[in-house]
Formats: structure tokens, C-alpha cells, sequence
């Protein structure tokens, strides 16, 4: 069975480059439970640069996809955003999301919440609860 | 190995270029070339343009351009004789094919004029000699490579503003599309994707009807130029065979020639972008002759001379070859850990990689899922990986107009290379947008650059085997703007761009630090910048395994790989006993000068709507 379908694969693809052959964007598949099992965590803090990581089941979906996190001073009011770029691996059963967090103002305390985001913007619903790290 | 040896003996021959090239000497000025062989010009030869402070350009350049094109006239000699050695095909059938070796006809067309020197105002560029065999059809001139980036036109010495990407396997772009679902960009050609393919179905057929008209390379007036000189051309006859008897037959007015043989951009056209003065009827036939000559050209490109799939790697997938264990552990790094297969999707359907700490390479177990038995190693997306402005691109000192009255870029230092922001825009240095639906998603793509195929970043010439120093090698340029000079520098950026950051503008990272070791300077283009990389926790012996597996992505493995051997410059070599930047971490080291202070973004570039945001440019 595994052996017809490579087969098959590879008369498909076998005659001259052209453009048809060529290749497909696969879409991740979304993993069965979808949670954030490392993190997140501040992976370097300076005053121009601030970035937060956290590792997460593959949320599946549009490859291009956006680690987000919701930030303040207040706990309560994690109004400001910051957004990042993350290409999702069709082949890894996981993501590592990576944000940058910038324009902060130094020796304050800000309390965030992460989460992230298709490449339409809708959530993929796997948030963190708050936490907080102080800029140095 | 017999390539050993030949590589020992080159290695006695080998002139350490880099020793020529710190002196601080300017091009002489009798440098300026005009036509070769076809007739002596009626004019003199226009004051050549040299807007460059001492040291930008290298002092070999005029060697050089003569070393490149005695290479190319080689090539284009071959390829004549290949096409007279070629039986001629036979017109049959309904429709009408050309049957038996019409294909193979057609490809040599396309080579044919990939190596025409005649396409050009001054007779003196080809488009191989900025896309040379030996070089993956890339950069061709090493003390190029090190220095100005860009390459020098037929009006020597306009230059564009980029590297001389790398043409194998773009036939296989698709057409530009906004993928609605996935919500991004995929296809097309040239770094910003501009050559969309729309009309011809083909970004690559597109892509080759824009360097003969570029005003920075060959640099044609008029696109029915090209029709003018392949009336002259001597592989006319196959032309009318592949494109039809009479499709030469223009009635071209007696000025052509005079029009032809002065670059465009000169201000005596004005705003005029068909100074030829054609009847309707010839004008639509130098049109079809204009997209013949993109589509001849696809097709030599999309050939196995071009294209070939002949790689280690491709062995390795036919089960005909074994790679190293530093290639197999680089291979599962580079779809594992490193996670560059997110981007440069290598094909396979190995079962997903297991999470962190249990595993950081992929399963080996295959999943059944039907493989790409030739995988691109690109996804035909585009990200901004957030490389520092390059100081040394040839295309911020054309400020001041030539003798033509063209100046290239008004901006100075001023300019930003936006690249997918400022194509979806209209924005100079770019083509108009065929598709106003896209214009909105400019801010979401400024310094975007297109995902390059991995395959063939590390092809060089035999005699030089490698990429990395100490050699004997062949200095390449990566990414966009060249800033990386080997491929060890290129997968530690990947690996410490955001270990290493400092705010600070390339040449001036702070004393104690080496630029591209332990200081990464700040992106030219902070907006939209990926973060997929930047940290992947690779050690020093796992970057040079992941260079060790892209080595086995270079053609030439299964088979010898067409016109390898036609590269007679000079290889470079250093010794790491005497130059503190004699290694693949630092080489190109010497030449980094300081960033001037930058003036704000050009408002001609980040002042158009839709702005960029959410933070403006600076
Ligand atoms: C003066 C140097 C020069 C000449 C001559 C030249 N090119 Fe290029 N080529 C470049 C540069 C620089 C780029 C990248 C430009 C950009 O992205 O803005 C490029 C890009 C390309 C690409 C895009 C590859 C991809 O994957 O998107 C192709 C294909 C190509 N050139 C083919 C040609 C052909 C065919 C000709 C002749 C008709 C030609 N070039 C002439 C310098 C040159
Ligand atoms: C987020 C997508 C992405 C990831 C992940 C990625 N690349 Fe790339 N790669 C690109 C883009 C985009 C370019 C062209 C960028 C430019 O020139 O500005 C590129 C270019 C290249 C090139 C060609 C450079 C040239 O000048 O021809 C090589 C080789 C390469 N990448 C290797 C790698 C390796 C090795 C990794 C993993 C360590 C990796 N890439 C990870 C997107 C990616």
C-alpha cells in the first residue's frame, strides 16, 4: 500500500521540471491536544529587546501563523500587543513560538498573557495564564 | 579522487585575490567595453560612470567583466555548435508540432540567448554573465561577490541593487497567487517576486523579459531591441524554425540601431518607453518575439542543463547513495532542530518530529504519506529574515545622474529594499502590480524576500571546491543583499541573530565583538521580521553539519552538470596562520565598512500608502 502510493508519487513527479509537479504548501495538521507544555518564558531581556518564548503542540492550520502576547503594567489590563512571524512544521508534532516585545520602558514590571494566531488573525485558542517579568 | 587532484594543482596556481584587492586603487578609467567583433560604434564611447567612492568597487573589475565574457562567448560558441550538430525537427500534426527534437530545439534557443552578448546596447552583456554555470547560475565575478554585490550593466558601471539570485529550479515557481486560505504569498520570480507570470503563465518567462530592458543590466531602450538584434543574430534560423517562418519579418526604421545602442533610462527618451517607431502589425510581431524570447529562455532554465536533479541528495533519495554521517546528521538537524524544512520543504513524510526534551530530530519511521521524490527545498512563501543593510551594495552611491542623464537611485542612503512590501505597492526598483486586491497586504509583506531553493547554494566551480575559507574557493554571496559571504556564516546567522543582536548598523559593532561571530547588527527592515529563527540552540559542530547536508544539494553528483568547467578565473585561498580572517565564520571580514550615519527611509519608498506599520520604517 505504502509502496503503490510512493510509486504513484513518483510517476506523478518523475517527467521534466514544470511547474505542476513541482510542489504543494501543506497545510499542519492540528495535533490531538493542543497546550502549552514549555514556557513561557523570557528568552533574553534587554533594554531594545525583549523576547518571550513558549512551546506548544503544532496548532495546525495556515503555515504562516503569529505567536501573539497581550502585555501591561496592570494585570488587568493587558491591552498592548506584540506579534511575530512563526512558520508552522508540517513535519513536527510541535511549535516553538518566539514573540518580540519591544519599546518597554526600563525597571518595570509588566504582566503578560501569551497566545497565537492564524495567518487570518483568529486565535488558536491556547492561551497562558498571566505572568509577569521586569524590564532591566 | 581524480577532482582532488585537479583541486591540489589548482591550488598551486591559486592567487591570494584578496591581497590585490585591499589596495585602495580606483578602476582605471580605459576600462569602459563596447561591442565585440559586429561593427565599430559611429560614436565615441560615452564617458563610463563612476559615481563610487574609492574601495567600493573591486580594483580587478575590468579584468574580470573580460574574463566573464570571454567565458560566455565560449558558451554561446557550444551552443551553436550544439544546435548544428541537432537534426532538425519536422513540423507535423494538427496542431502543429515540431516533431522529434523540437523540444530539445527549443531549449537551445533558450541557451542561445542566455549567452547572446548582442542583447545589449554596448554588445557586452549576456544574461549569463551575471548567471554563470559554475556558480548554480549566480554571481560570477568573486571580488564582486566580496564587495559591491550587485553586478555591472552593459553601461558599465550602473549596477542594480541585489544579488544575481540564483536561477536553477525557478521554472518551477508558480504563477504569484494570495493563497486566500492559507492568507499569503506564493510564487513568482526575482527576490520580491515581482515577475508574476501573469500574462504567459509563467513567472519565470516573465522574469526573463525584465533584465533585457532593466536600465542597471542589459539595458535596452525599447523591448522590440531584442527583436532588432535577432534579426542579426546567427541562430536566426532556429529561431524562425521553434517560433515560425516570417516572425523576423519586421520593417525596422533606419534609426533602430541608434536607438538600440543607447541605454535606457537616458533622458533623450524622455518618458518613452517605444522610441522605435513600428507600424501596428510589426510592433505586435516584436511583441510576440519579446514573449518568445522569455518563453525559449523558461525552457532552457526548466532543462535538465539547468535544472538537473542530479545531486547527491537525489541519489540519496533513489536509494543510490549513502550520506556521510555528518550529512545525515546535518539532514536531520536542518528538518529537526534547526527547523529550516518549515521553509524549505524537503518533500519527505517522515512521521512528525516528537517534541523537546524526547527528541529535536524527526522519526525516521516513514508515515505511508506520498513523498516528493523531488523535492524544492523552498515553499515559494517569502519572510523577512532581518539581514542588516550592506553598506557595500553598489546601489546606494548612484545618486548622481550618468551621462545619460540616469541616475539610479535618488535616495542615496536613503533607500530600504522592502522587497514584496514595495512590489505590491508599485514602488521604485520594482514593476507595477498586476492586481490593485493585493495592494492592501504591502505593510504585511515589506521585507519579505522570496524563500530561495536551498538546492545548489553551495555549487561552485571544480577547481575551487568549496564555498568556505580557507580554500582554494570560490567566493559565492548570500541571501538578498550578499551580506553573508559563506555558508557557515549563513546557518550561524540562522542559529544566533537573535543570541547576538546589537543596535547597531553594520561595520559598527562595538570593540571587542566580531560582526557575524558575537554581533548580529540590527535588521534593515524591523517590520514583519520571522522569528522562526534567529535562536535554535545549534552547537558549532551542528552548523557545519547542516552545511555539510546543503553541499549534498549541489548538481553534478549523478552526472556532470553542463558548463561546469568554464570558469578560468582564479580561486581564492587564505592562510589561517597569518589572517585572523582566514575561517568560514570570518571570511569577508576585512572588507565590512562602517554604515554611514542613515538618513530616515526614502518617503518615495516608506511614505506610500498603505504605510508601513504598525511602526514606520526608519
Ligand atoms: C547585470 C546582471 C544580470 C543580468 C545581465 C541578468 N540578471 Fe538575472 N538576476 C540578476 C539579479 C540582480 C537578480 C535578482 C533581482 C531582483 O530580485 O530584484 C536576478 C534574478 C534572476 C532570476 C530570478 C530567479 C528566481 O528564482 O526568482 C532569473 C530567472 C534570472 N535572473 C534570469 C536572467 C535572464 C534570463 C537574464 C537575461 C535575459 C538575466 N537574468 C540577466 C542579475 C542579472
Ligand atoms: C522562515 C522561513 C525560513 C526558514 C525557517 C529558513 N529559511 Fe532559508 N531562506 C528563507 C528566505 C526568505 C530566504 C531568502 C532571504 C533573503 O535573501 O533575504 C532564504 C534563503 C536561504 C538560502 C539561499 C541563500 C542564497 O543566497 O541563495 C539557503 C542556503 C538557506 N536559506 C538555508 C536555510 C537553512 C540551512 C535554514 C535552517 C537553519 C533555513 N534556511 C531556514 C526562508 C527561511
Amino acid at each position: 500500500m505504502n509502496r503503490l502510493l510512493l510509486m504513484l508519487a513518483v510517476a506523478a513527479t518523475a517527467g521534466p521540471a514544470n511547474p505542476v509537479s513541482a510542489q504543494f504548501v501543506p497545510s499542519s495538521k492540528k495535533a490531538a491536544h493542543v497546550r502549552i507544555f514549555k514556557g513561557p518564558e523570557l528568552e533574553s531581556a534587554t533594554e531594545n529587546l525583549t523576547i518571550i518564548r513558549w512551546i506548544s503542540d503544532n496548532p495546525g492550520g495556515s503555515p504562516e501563523h503569529f505567536g501573539v502576547v497581550h502585555y501591561g503594567k496592570d494585570p488587568k489590563d493587558l491591552s498592548q500587543t506584540a506579534k511575530s512571524h512563526i512558520r508552522l512544521n508540517p513535519t513536527h508534532s510541535y511549535t516553538e513560538f518566539r514573540v518580540r516585545v519591544d519599546g518597554l520602558a526600563p525597571k518595570t514590571t509588566y504582566y503578560y498573557k501569551v497566545d497565537s494566531a492564524d495567518a487570518h488573525g483568529a486565535s488558536d485558542g491556547v492561551i497562558s495564564p498571566i505572568n509577569a517579568f521586569t524590564t532591566p | 579522487m581524480k577532482r582532488r587532484k585537479l583541486a591540489a594543482l589548482w591550488a598551486v596556481l591559486v592567487t591570494v585575490v584578496a591581497a590585490l584587492l585591499v589596495s585602495s586603487q580606483t578602476v582605471p578609467v580605459s576600462a569602459q567595453n563596447h561591442g565585440h567583433g559586429n561593427g565599430v560604434r559611429e560614436v565615441p564611447p560615452p564617458p563610463f560612470y563612476n559615481p563610487y567612492p574609492p574601495g567600493i568597487l573591486p580594483p580587478d573589475l575590468p579584468q574580470e567583466i573580460e574574463r566573464v565574457r570571454r567565458e560566455v562567448r565560449f558558451i554561446e560558441n557550444e551552443a551553436l555548435a550544439q544546435w548544428q550538430a541537432l537534426t532538425p525537427p519536422t513540423l507535423t500534426g494538427q496542431p502543429p508540432i515540431l516533431a522529434h527534437t523540437g523540444q530539445r530545439a527549443n531549449v537551445l534557443l533558450g541557451k542561445l540567448m542566455n549567452f547572446d552578448e548582442n542583447i545589449s546596447p554596448f554588445k557586452n552583456r549576456a544574461c549569463g554573465f551575471c548567471h554563470m554555470p559554475y556558480a548554480g547560475f549566480s554571481g560570477s565575478i568573486p571580488s564582486v561577490n566580496l564587495t559591491m554585490i550587485a553586478y555591472p550593466g552593459s553601461f558599465q558601471f550602473r549596477a542594480g541593487k541585489r544579488t544575481a539570485q540564483r536561477y536553477t529550479y525557478s521554472p518551477n515557481f508558480p504563477v504569484l497567487n494570495f493563497n486566500a486560505a492559507q492568507a499569503a504569498f506564493f510564487g513568482g520570480n526575482f527576490w520580491d517576486s515581482r515577475a508574476t507570470g501573469y500574462l504567459l503563465g509563467s513567472p519565470d518567462a516573465n522574469q526573463a523579459q525584465g533584465p533585457p530592458v532593466d536600465t542597471q543590466e542589459h539595458a535596452l531602450p525599447d523591448t522590440a531591441c531584442i527583436a532588432f538584434r535577432l534579426t542579426t543574430a546567427a541562430y536566426r534560423p532556429l529561431f524562425e524554425t521553434v517560433w515560425g517562418a516570417g516572425s523576423l519579418d519586421i520593417k525596422f526604421p533606419h534609426n533602430t540601431e541608434g536607438i538600440c545602442e543607447t541605454p535606457g533610462g537616458a533622458s533623450v527618451f524622455g518618458t518613452n518607453t517605444m522610441p522605435i517607431q513600428l507600424s501596428p502589425d510589426d510592433r505586435a510581431k516584436a511583441n510576440n518575439v519579446f514573449d518568445h524570447w522569455g518563453e525559449s529562455l523558461d525552457q532552457y532554465e526548466a532543462s535538465p542543463d539547468v535544472s538537473a536533479f542530479s545531486s547527491k541528495f537525489d541519489a540519496f533519495l533513489h536509494n543510490d547513495y549513502t550520506l556521510t554521517p555528518d550529512e545525515m546528521a546535518g539532514y536531520n538537524l536542518f528538518r529537526g532542530k534547526a527547523n529550516c524544512n518549515s521553509c524549505h520543504l524537503d518533500g519527505r513524510s517522515t512521521a512528525p518530529t516528537p517534541p523537546p526534551p524526547e527528541g529535536t530530530a524527526p522519526n525516521s519511521e516513514d508515515t505511508g504519506a506520498a513523498a516528493n521524490a523531488r523535492p524544492l527545498f523552498t515553499c515559494f512563501g517569502s519572510a523577512n529574515l532581518g539581514l542588516p543593510l550592506n553598506p557595500r551594495d553598489a546601489i546606494y552611491y548612484q545618486d548622481k545622474p550618468d551621462f545619460f542623464g540616469f541616475t539610479a537611485n535618488p535616495y542615496g542612503f536613503g533607500f530600504r529594499d522592502l522587497g514584496l512590501g514595495t512590489f505590491l505597492r508599485s514602488g521604485p526598483g520594482s514593476w507595477p502590480s498586476p492586481n490593485d486586491d493585493w495592494t492592501p497586504f504591502a505593510p504585511t509583506s515589506d521585507g519579505q524576500m522570496q524563500t530561495s531553493t536551498a538546492r545548489n547554494a553551495a555549487l561552485v566551480p571544480p577547481q575551487c571546491p568549496t564555498t568556505e575559507a580557507p580554500g582554494p574557493y570560490f567566493q559565492k554571496e548570500f541571501f538578498h543583499n550578499g551580506y553573508i559571504k559563506s555558508l557557515k556564516q549563513l546557518v550561524h546567522f540562522y542559529n544566533t541573530r537573535d543570541v547576538y543582536p546589537f543596535p547597531v548598523t553594520s561595520g559598527n559593532c562595538p570593540a571587542g565583538k566580531t560582526e557575524k561571530v558575537d554581533c548580529w547588527p540590527m535588521p534593515e527592515v524591523p517590520n514583519n521580521l520571522d522569528m522562526t529563527i534567529g535562536k535554535l540552540g545549534l552547537t558549532d559542530t551542528e552548523e557545519n553539519q547542516i552545511v555539510a547536508f546543503l553541499q549534498t544539494l549541489t548538481d553534478g553528483f549523478t552526472r556532470p552538470y553542463p558548463d561546469i568547467n568554464t570558469f578560468t578565473g582564479m580561486c581564492m585561498a587564505c592562510n589561517p596562520a597569518t589572517d585572523p580572517n582566514c575561517s568560514p565564520s570570518r571570511q569577508g571580514n576585512g572588507f565590512l565598512i562602517p554604515t554611514p550615519p542613515l538618513p530616515p527611509c526614502a518617503s518615495a519608498i516608506c511614505g506610500v500608502a498603505p504605510l508601513p506599520g504598525p511602526k514606520p520604517i526608519p
